[in-house]
């Protein structure tokens, strides 16, 4: 078994993909449709294999609920990990992305906070350096 | 060889698409030759239903002002939405949401039979994929009420026979629209 998707939801999958790649420069990776089902997904290009973000439409109660009460308690739906913070909050906010929280240091990592548009605050991560075993 | 087998879609029509901006319709005509009665059951009824149409209801859709959950059959991940029932002249007219789209059923007597059309609108990169996934739902339909069943087939399954890629192929020429690759998710990931 692997972990290879996660998933958030959006409340409009278009505005949520020009987001994704446009403002924090992942690449769609998934698009196709069933119905009104829609499955799209996004992957890092540094990491084109790696797991793929599926942009979900919050088209039930239980979907938009759960999102806006997360959004609402401040809670991230979901966290990128990135080994320079300080430059992606520069160029993500260049962008035109409304940041939350500025990078600010907490246990262990430097953590910055963005509104993705869609209904969700993410969460960027860079992990304290490790100290040279 | 059973019916199931035998079966092959006819070539692609009794479909058009009006274009409203960013929002395309897709209008679905089928001629049945059952009557407005029997169509308007299968419609309606969920066991009919299951023997025919892309998604499962958990109740009947015949019904005004009734909430209906609609469970889209074959999706990659489970994909359930609640729709009310807003209009229901039976045997006439039918009106609900599937996700986000609009149904609009409209039942004509014709002769012994029935002429049914369907409005749909669909995200338009996959309205080819649509027309040639109903085009085989009515053919299944047609099995159904003519008390032949051959069973469902829909999603993945209708998608791995040749002849909804032909279907798919002919639609988006008749529209007039390139229609995408179909890259399902597994082959996606070779090519990419």
């Amino acid at each position: 078994m692997k972990i290879k998707l996660t998933s958030v939801y959006v409340d409009d999958q278009d505005k949520a993909l020009r987001f994704y790649t446009q403002v924090l420069g992942f690449a769609k990776k998934a698009d196709f449709s069933q119905g009104p089902f829609r499955w799209l997904t996004v992957a890092s290009p540094e990491e084109p294999d790696g797991t793929e973000l599926q942009l979900a439409l919050n088209a039930n109660p239980a979907a938009k609920a759960y999102q806006q009460a997360l959004f609402q308690q401040g809670q991230p739906a979901a966290m990128f990990f990135t080994d320079d913070v300080k430059g992606d909050y520069e160029r993500v906010k260049a962008r035109g992305a409304e940041f939350t929280m500025p990078p600010t240091d907490v246990t262990g990592s430097t953590i910055a906070m963005l509104k993705d548009t869609c209904g969700n605050l993410i969460q960027l991560t860079q992990l304290a350096r490790r100290k040279a075993q | 060889m059973t019916a199931r087998e035998q079966y092959a879609p006819g070539p692609a029509s009794g479909a058009q698409v009006r274009r409203d901006g960013e929002k395309w319709t897709l209008i679905l005509v089928r001629e049945l030759r059952h009557s407005p009665e029997k169509v308007w059951q299968a419609l309606t009824d969920p066991a009919q239903l299951r023997e025919w149409a892309p998604f499962d209801a958990d109740r009947s859709l015949g019904t005004v002002g009734s909430t209906v959950k609609l469970t889209t059959v074959g999706a990659p991940k489970p994909h359930v939405t609640e729709t009310t029932v807003t209009r229901a002249d039976a045997p006439k007219a039918l009106e609900y949401k599937w996700g986000g789209f609009d149904m609009r059923w409209e039942l004509e007597a014709v002769g012994g039979g029935t002429r049914l059309t369907l409005w749909t609108n669909i995200d338009r990169r996959f309205i080819s994929m649509g027309a040639a996934g109903w085009h085989i739902c009515f053919d299944v339909l047609d099995h159904l009420l003519r008390g032949t069943p051959i069973g469902r087939m829909v999603a993945g399954e209708a998608m791995k026979f040749g002849h909804w890629q032909r279907l798919n192929a002919e639609y988006a020429k008749q529209f007039g629209i390139e229609t995408r690759n179909w890259p399902p998710p597994a082959a996606q990931r070779r090519s990419q």
